[in-house]
């Protein structure tokens, strides 16, 4: 039978060694060597029974034996300060306790919390905290234990002031938070308080306000998370906000704005109007139901414009029919400016995008046969035929240069290239070049009118064309 | 037309002024300043005796110092093109983008867009710098629910093409997707700013409109989940001989009957020459995995009827084409591209020329991004056709080390031989081009590149000349409020369009 007055001050002991929290040294006094010299727990740690003395040895009894000749000396120095923790009790408070509930029969002693069952004595560790649990009556593991349970031994974050960033960084990370969804939608429930609190007892000893904001842009907005007490200490465990399965779907982008029509709250969890405004050049009236980013929010989902699953790598190439029947659809993420990039008139600058690097060099054989119009962007006689007259590149009266000398009688042959390719003829030659020969009134009088020639309709839409040639003799029938 | 422009822009930086001390509007200012230095070597037409000339090894006639040359039969003298002069050009383009809301009317806002412009280079030849101040637009705009009206100078961008006015323009939303729209105004001439009446535009001293256009139009549209389409009409009116300049109408539109699938078609029809424009269809399937499009389009060029070019009948091709995005692994894609025309018959006679009547394009290409940092683009095209042919190499490797920093190294071959002329041209490019965005309003850009560019020609006119190309761009953008959207970064990815 061991009688109860001498379980205390063992029993004190263990807590003291159990306060030393998570931030422990790995080079802490090896008790097992010892275990020979010092017969009761309380030789060193004489504080845990009497409160005139400290928790630990004085240095000085070291080095007792640790002074150089019987033994190695050894440089350590008793703390400073109380270790940083977030256990809720304090010696006293649990002195009392014990004494009110241990019984005169009671098997505890030390190695009740600080050693691992059937250890030998001095085999002893920091408090085993499944020895609490167990001696509590809480029937689960540490980290899974209900949420009522944890302010058993824990207080919350906020109020463990001594914990530093790194300490809270080292936080262990619990089972359920590695379930696949939590991050999304399992931790929201878990975080609901039960009765009067609003939120979990179990959040709030590791986590404060500051982290939920990190995802939660509508925090100010959840009861749930301003039942928590602000700080950016819990900002040392890092959360990845990561987009629900929802959004990877390609089709997403293009349904985005009925899925937030439907519920704009979902959106607000993660989004702010920044997100909507990254892409959207607008102000959708969607976005004004999602808070606007500023202080006390955290960043939130942050959304970088990117390409829609529509807008293919040939888009530029295709994307003018679309635009074409519904240009408010481009105007979502698109303003005018955009457009003009490309579709600059005449553009004197080199504007990078749409021709590639030494286009200049490669642009006859890209204008012979257009794969696009270059007059959709370029005004002809502005751009092409100003330039050629620079390089000396156009006929002025005289056409017996032989430009086209591969061809040794392409003047007189010239027709089914000029039929094919006329936009690249009139960037050098003027109409009088022309007329010279394809004129009803003089010259040569070569017919000019080819396929799909429609002389009653020409001559009706404007008749002053069909002059240029004919004078005042327009012909019926070409 | 000086004077109106100044004003115009005059009243815009006004505007602009005025905006930045009114509290309560909102504005979005984007400045851009581009300069860039190039040059180019063109062909001086030259002659001589016709008892000057000598035979050539190729068997022809050439000058005594090598210069193929042509006799026509009967006359004293032969004509030949020798080597032009060195022309280089500076443009120097500043562009002003403003938009400005909130001046007390709900749906009211501002836009001025201009420029100004100048060739710093000793020979002042760099197209679009004359007149030196340009006004693209400068309008009101009114957008309420159901009626957006726009008045002032503005551009009209659709299937029809880019044309300018001057006037205004309503569009109605009539609810269920419908759209219908109208406008009319005082035209410029196709793709510029400037009217069909300037002497700018008439470098060849051609016929040219003394006034400008009346231009009209409208459109009705109608869109819905599955699908959207929209039918344009234009006309535009010669004022003083009251005579159509054109006519047009068109038709677009996209099909999406499944995810992922879908069908894009328009066509342009000239109600002048009664014949179709351009038209084109093309069906996409779209996916991460894989993006592919099969088409068929038709290509024919479009004349004002001030302009007799119709009336010669240049004859539409006729294509089908495909192109296909392969992204087999998350930081790869491939890339191909392939398209096969042919010309409608031209109904000539011309035994002493042969003419190509079809021809291809072929483009094949891949893009790796071994980490976040680099992008590595390679890419081969090949065209041929009536008139000139092309083959050559692309590659690129960006670097983005920083958030705020891009740098890509760039370089291409191309040999381009002409079919109607005794030159074929070699180029190889190789270029570096950094853009630093020290914030997400300020963007900064420089780029340099050197042309080493062989003309191959059997005579003396096949000269050597290689020259460095220096380009610098300044982009800052000012705004209130969120309402601002950050400079996206270009990185080189894929073929340019165009080859």
């Amino acid at each position: 039978m061991i009688r109860a007055r001498w379980l205390l001050p063992p029993l004190l002991a263990m807590l003291v060694l159990f306060q030393r929290g998570y931030a422990q040294s790995q080079d802490r006094f090896d008790h097992w060597q010892h275990r020979d010299l010092f017969p009761k727990c309380t030789s060193c740690h004489a504080g845990v029974e009497d409160q005139a003395e400290t928790l630990w040895p004085k240095a000085a009894a070291c080095a007792d034996c640790h002074d150089g000749v019987i033994q190695k000396t050894v440089s350590w120095r008793p703390p400073s300060a109380p270790p940083p923790t977030n256990l809720r009790f304090t010696h006293r408070d649990h002195i009392e306790a014990v004494r009110r509930t241990i019984h005169a029969d009671s098997l505890l002693d030390c190695r009740s919390c600080h050693a691992e069952p059937a250890a030998d004595r001095m085999q002893v560790r920091l408090a085993v905290a499944q020895n609490c649990l167990d001696c509590h009556g809480i029937r689960a593991p540490h980290l899974s234990a209900p949420d009522s349970t944890c302010s058993t031994c824990h207080v919350t974050l906020a109020q463990a002031v001594r914990l530093t960033r790194a300490d809270v960084a080292r936080f262990p990370v619990p089972e359920s938070h590695k379930a696949p969804g939590f991050e999304l939608k399992g931790h929201g429930r878990l975080a609901r308080g039960t009765g009067n609190s609003l939120v979990s007892a179990a959040c709030a000893t590791c986590h404060a306000r500051d982290f939920c904001s990190e995802c939660h842009v509508n925090a100010p907005e959840v009861a749930t998370i301003q039942a928590l007490a602000p700080d950016p200490r819990s900002l040392a465990i890092k959360a990845e906000l990561k987009a629900p399965s929802s959004h990877a779907d390609p089709g997403f982008l293009r349904r985005h704005g009925s899925a937030a029509r439907k519920s704009a709250v979902s959106c607000a969890t993660c989004h702010t109007q920044e997100s909507c405004l990254a892409c959207h050049v607008a102000q959708p009236t969607l976005a004004l139901a999602l808070p606007a980013a500023g202080p006390g929010r955290g960043k939130g989902a942050v959304i970088h414009r990117a390409r829609p699953a529509s807008h293919g790598d040939d888009f530029a190439e295709l994307h003018g029919p679309v635009a074409n029947a519904r240009p408010e659809t481009c105007s979502g993420c698109h303003v005018r400016p955009q457009c003009l990039d490309c579709h600059r008139p005449n553009a004197a600058d080199a504007t990078p995008g749409y021709h590639p690097a030494g286009f200049l060099s490669r642009h006859p054989a890209a204008a012979y046969t257009r794969e696009t119009s270059c007059s959709d962007c370029h005004n002809t006689g502005q751009f092409c035929a100003d330039c050629h007259v620079n390089a000396g590149l156009s006929a002025k009266g005289t056409l017996d240069a032989g430009y086209h000398d591969a061809k040794r009688s392409f003047l007189l042959g010239h027709g089914q290239a000029a039929r094919q390719n006329l936009e690249s003829c009139v960037a050098c030659h003027a109409e009088r070049d022309c007329l010279t020969c394809h004129s009803a009134l003089g010259g040569r009088r070569f017919n000019p009118h080819g396929p799909g020639f429609d002389p009653a309709t020409l001559r009706r839409k404007n008749s002053q064309m069909c002059t240029a040639c004919h004078g005042a003799l327009i012909p019926d029938s070409p | 037309m000086k004077q109106p422009v100044h004003r115009a822009l005059l009243s815009g930086i006004a505007l602009a002024g005025f905006a930045s001390v009114a509290g309560a509007q909102g504005y979005q200012l984007r400045v851009e300043t581009r300069a860039q230095t190039a040059a180019y070597r063109g062909v001086r037409a030259d002659s001589v005796l016709a008892t000057e000339v000598r035979t050539a090894p190729t068997g022809g006639l050439q000058t005594t110092d090598g210069f193929f040359v042509r006799c026509p039969a009967g006359s004293a003298f032969c004509s030949f093109f020798r080597p032009g002069a060195y022309r280089k050009g500076g443009p120097l383009v500043s562009s002003v983008d403003l938009t400005m809301w909130g001046m007390g009317v709900r749906g009211l806002s501002l836009r001025v867009n201009g420029r100004a412009g100048v060739d710093l280079g000793e020979s002042d030849v760099w197209p679009g710098t004359d007149p030196a101040v340009q006004l693209l637009e400068a309008y009101a705009e009114h957008a309420i629910r159901r009626v957006t009206t726009r008045l002032g100078r503005q551009l009209l961008a659709n299937r029809l093409g880019i044309v300018g006015i001057d006037g205004g323009r309503a569009i109605a939303r009539a609810g269920a997707g419908l759209e219908v729209e109208a406008y009319v105004g005082l035209g410029m001439a196709r793709a510029t700013t400037l009217p069909v009446s300037s002497a700018v535009l008439n470098p060849l001293d051609d016929f040219q409109p003394r006034r400008r256009q009346l231009v009209a139009g409208g459109a009705i549209g109608w869109s819905d989940r599955r699908g959207d389409v929209r039918i344009d009409y234009q006309r535009e009116v010669d004022r003083q001989s009251r005579q159509f300049a054109s006519e047009r109408a068109a038709i677009s539109g996209e099909v999406r009957p499944l995810e992922r699938w879908s069908l894009a078609a328009g066509a342009e029809y000239d109600l002048a020459n009664t014949w179709f424009g351009n038209a084109d269809a093309a069906l996409r399937y779209v996916s991460p995995l894989l993006t592919a499009a099969v088409g068929a389009r038709q290509y024919r060029p479009h004349f004002d009827l001030w302009t007799i070019w119709g009336a010669f009948s240049p004859v539409p091709y006729h294509a089908v084409n495909a192109s296909i995005w392969l992204r087999p692994l998350k930081r790869l894609e491939l890339r191909g591209r392939w398209e096969q025309y042919a010309f409608s018959p031209t109904e000539t006679a011309t035994p002493l020329v042969q003419v190509d009547n079809d021809g291809w394009r072929f483009g094949a290409g891949a893009s790796f991004s071994p980490s976040d940092i680099w992008t590595i683009d390679v890419g081969y095209r090949e065209e041929y056709g009536p008139g000139a042919s092309s083959h050559g190499f692309e590659g690129s490797v960006s670097a983005v080390p920083t958030q705020s920093l891009t740098l890509t190294v760039y370089g291409s071959t191309l040999d381009r031989p002409l079919e109607f002329r005794f030159e074929e041209t070699g180029v190889k490019v190789l270029g570096l081009d950094a853009e630093w965005r020290p914030s997400p309003r300020v963007r900064l850009a420089f780029g340099g590149a050197h042309y080493a560019e062989d003309r191959r020609r059997p005579d003396a006119s096949g000269f050597d000349w290689n020259q460095t190309r220096l380009s610098a761009r300044v982009t800052l953008l000012f705004g209130s409020g969120a309402d601002h959207m950050p400079l996206p970064r270009a990185i080189r990815t894929r073929p340019g369009a165009g080859s």
